[in-house]
C-alpha cells in the first residue's frame, strides 16, 4: 500500500487515437441528444406531443449531455492536437446543452408551467419554436464540425 | 363458439404478452443503430420461443405438472439447483427491469420523477398478484399490451421506403458505421430478449394454473403458433419505427422517451397516448409474469404448495417469494440505477442462462415416462437440437462480446 501510495501514477496514458475516439464518441452522444431535442421541440410546436412527454425527452437528453461532458472533462489529452479537439468538443457540447436547457424552459412556458411572471424573458427563453430550433441547429452544426474534426462520421 | 372465443383470447393474449421492456428497448436501440439488419434475429428468436414454449406447454398439459417440477425429479436436485440459481437470478433482474419500465412509462406520461413511481408500481403489481384471479390477470394484461400495435400503425403512417427497409434486412450485415462486434453483441441481446426464460416458466406453470389436459394441446399449439409470431411483428415494428425516424437523424436510443417519438411524429397525441398505455400494460404484465415465475421456480424446486388457483394462505411461501422478489427489485431500482441499463443487462444475461432453461425442457419432452405418446417427434427434436447449438453459442459469446464492446457502446 505504501509503495502504491508513494509511486502511483496520476493518470493512465492514452494513445492519441484512443483519446480522439473518446472525443468523437462524446460528440456523437451530444449530437444524438441535440437531434432528439430538435424532434421533441418540433413535435410539441405542432401539437403532436404533450408537454410532460416533451419535458421527459429533454430531461433524458440533458443526462446524456452531462455524460458526454463528463467524458470530455475527465479525458487527459496525450498531445496538443487532442487537447485542442477536446476544447472544441467541450465548447460544442456546452452549446448543445445550453440549447436543450433553453428548450426545456420553453416547453415549461408553452405547457403553462408555473414560472414566475417575466421569468421567461429574464432567463432568455426563445420567443418561438423557430428561434429555438434555429439555436439548436446552430449548436448541432458546431457539434457536427467538431465531430468531423475528431474523425467521426 | 365459446371455444373459438377462448382460442382468440389466447392468441391475442400471447401477442400482447410477447413484448416486454427488454423487447421494447433492445428493438428500438437496434433499429436506431443498425436499421433492420438484425431483423433475422427476431425471426430466429420467435421460432425458438414458439418451439420451446409449445414443448413446455405440452409437458404441462400431458403430465399435469409444471416443467420445473419435472426438471428436478428427472435431472436430480444438483442439476436442477444450478438451473434454479441461474433462472432465479435472471428472473429477478428481469423483474427489476419490468418494474423500472412501468415507472419510466409513467414518468413519460406525467413527467413525475420515476423513483416516485417505483414503489407505486411494485405495490400495484403485488396487489394484483394477491387479489386478482390468474385468468383475469393474464388476459387483461395481454389484451392491454395489444395497444402496442400503435407502433405498427405508426410505421404505416410514417410511409417509409419499404424497399430500403427490406434492403437493410436482406442480406443481413452490419452497417459500415458500426463495429461487427457491436452487431453481434446486439444480435445476442435481441435473441435473449425474444427467448427470455421467464416466458417458458410462466407458460408451463400457467398451463397448470388453467388445468390444461392433453385435450388442450390444440389450444396450446394455436396460441403459440399464432400469438408469438404476431408478437414478433410488433417487435419488428418498434425496430422499424426507430430505423425510419431515429437512424437518419443520427439518434442513438438511450431512454424510453426516445422510443415513442416516431409514434408521436406519425400519429400525434392520440396514438402516443395509446402506445404509452400499451407500454405501461406490457411492462406491468411482464412484471406480473416475472414475479409469478420467481414464485413458481422456487416453489416447484422446493416442493412447496404453489399457484394462483390456491388461496394465498394455502400457498404462503409461494406468495412470500413473490413479495421478497418485488422488494428486492424495488431496492435495486431505488439505488438510482438506470432501468434501461438494467434492461440491457437482463437480456444479455438471459442469453447466458438460456441453455440451463432449454436443455432440461428438451430432455423432459423426450421422456416417455412423463409424455407417453406425446413425446417430441423427429422434426421437433431436430429443430430443438439446432436451437440448442444456437443457444449454447449465444450463451458462450454473450459475456466476451459484452466485455469487448463495452456493453455495445
Amino acid at each position: 500500500m505504501t509503495l502504491l501510495a508513494s509511486t502511483g501514477c496520476v493518470a493512465s496514458r492514452q494513445e492519441p487515437g484512443q483519446a480522439t475516439a473518446a472525443v468523437a464518441d462524446a460528440l456523437a452522444e451530444a449530437g444524438s441528444a441535440g437531434e432528439t431535442a430538435r424532434i421533441a421541440v418540433g413535435l410539441l410546436d405542432e401539437g403532436r406531443v404533450t408537454g410532460p412527454v416533451a419535458d421527459t425527452v429533454l430531461l433524458d437528453q440533458l443526462r446524456v449531455l452531462d455524460d458526454a461532458e463528463s467524458a470530455l472533462t475527465t479525458l487527459v489529452p496525450p498531445d496538443a492536437a487532442t487537447a485542442a479537439r477536446r476544447t472544441t468538443g467541450l465548447d460544442a457540447v456546452g452549446d448543445v446543452s445550453d440549447a436543450v436547457v433553453a428548450a426545456r424552459s420553453w416547453v415549461a412556458v408553452r405547457s403553462g408551467g408555473d414560472l414566475a411572471p417575466g421569468a421567461a424573458e429574464d432567463t432568455g427563453v426563445p420567443a418561438s419554436a423557430d428561434d429555438l430550433l434555429a439555436d439548436l441547429a446552430t449548436a448541432l452544426d458546431a457539434a457536427d464540425a467538431a465531430l468531423a474534426e475528431a474523425g467521426g462520421p | 363458439m365459446k371455444k373459438l372465443l377462448a382460442a382468440a383470447l389466447g392468441i391475442l393474449t400471447a401477442i400482447g404478452g410477447f413484448v416486454d421492456i427488454g423487447d421494447l428497448v433492445t428493438n428500438a436501440v437496434v433499429g436506431s443503430r443498425f436499421g433492420m439488419s438484425l431483423a433475422w434475429v427476431v425471426v430466429l428468436g420467435v421460432v425458438g420461443i414458439v418451439l420451446f414454449a409449445s414443448m413446455s406447454g405440452r409437458v404441462a398439459a400431458v403430465s399435469g405438472r409444471a416443467t420445473f417440477e419435472i426438471v428436478r425429479e428427472r435431472l436430480g436436485p444438483r442439476a436442477a439447483g444450478a438451473n434454479l440459481l441461474a433462472s432465479f437470478a435472471i428472473n429477478l433482474l428481469t423483474l427489476t427491469a419490468e418494474v423500472g419500465g412501468i415507472a419510466l412509462a409513467l414518468h413519460l406520461a406525467s413527467s413525475v420523477e420515476p423513483r416516485l413511481w417505483i414503489p407505486v408500481a411494485a405495490l400495484a403489481v403485488w396487489l394484483v398478484l394477491w387479489r386478482v384471479k390468474f385468468q383475469v390477470l393474464e388476459n387483461v394484461a395481454g389484451l392491454m399490451g395489444l395497444l402496442l400495435v400503435g407502433f405498427a400503425i405508426a410505421l404505416f403512417q410514417l410511409g417509409p421506403d419499404w424497399g430500403e427497409l427490406l434492403r437493410q434486412a436482406v442480406p443481413p450485415s452490419p452497417p459500415g458505421t458500426e463495429h461487427p462486434a457491436s452487431y453481434w453483441y446486439y444480435a445476442v441481446a435481441l435473441f435473449g430478449a425474444a427467448m427470455t426464460p421467464y416466458e417458458v416458466f410462466f407458460f408451463s406453470s400457467g398451463a397448470v394454473e388453467e388445468r390444461w389436459t392433453a385435450k388442450d394441446l390444440g389450444t396450446n399449439r394455436v396460441n403459440v403458433l399464432l400469438g408469438f409470431p404476431l408478437g414478433g411483428l410488433l417487435s419488428l415494428s418498434i425496430a422499424a419505427c426507430a430505423a425510419v425516424v431515429l437512424l437518419p437523424a443520427g439518434i442513438e436510443v438511450s431512454s424510453l422517451s426516445q422510443i415513442v417519438l416516431p409514434v408521436a411524429q406519425a400519429g400525434g397525441v392520440l396514438l402516443l397516448a395509446v402506445v404509452i398505455l400499451g407500454i405501461v400494460a406490457a411492462t406491468f404484465g411482464a412484471a406480473l409474469e416475472t414475479a409469478l415465475s420467481s414464485g413458481y421456480t422456487l416453489a416447484q424446486y422446493l416442493g412447496w404448495s404453489w399457484g394462483k388457483f390456491r388461496r394465498p394462505a394455502r400457498a404462503a411461501r409461494f406468495h412470500l417469494t413473490m413479495i421478497v422478489a418485488l422488494l428486492l427489485a424495488v431496492g435495486i431500482l431505488m439505488t438510482s440505477v438506470d432501468p434501461v441499463a438494467v434492461t440491457e443487462m437482463s437480456v444479455v444475461f438471459s442469453a447466458v442462462a438460456l441453455p440451463l432453461t432449454y436443455v432440461p425442457i428438451l430432455v423432459v419432452a423426450n421422456d416417455p415416462e412423463y409424455m407417453g405418446e406425446h413425446v417430441n417427434g423427429r422434426v421437433v427434436n431436430a429443430l430443438g437440437t439446432v436451437y440448442l447449438v444456437i443457444v449454447v453459442v449465444a450463451a458462450v459469446a454473450a459475456i466476451p462480446l459484452m466485455i469487448a464492446t463495452g456493453a455495445g457502446s
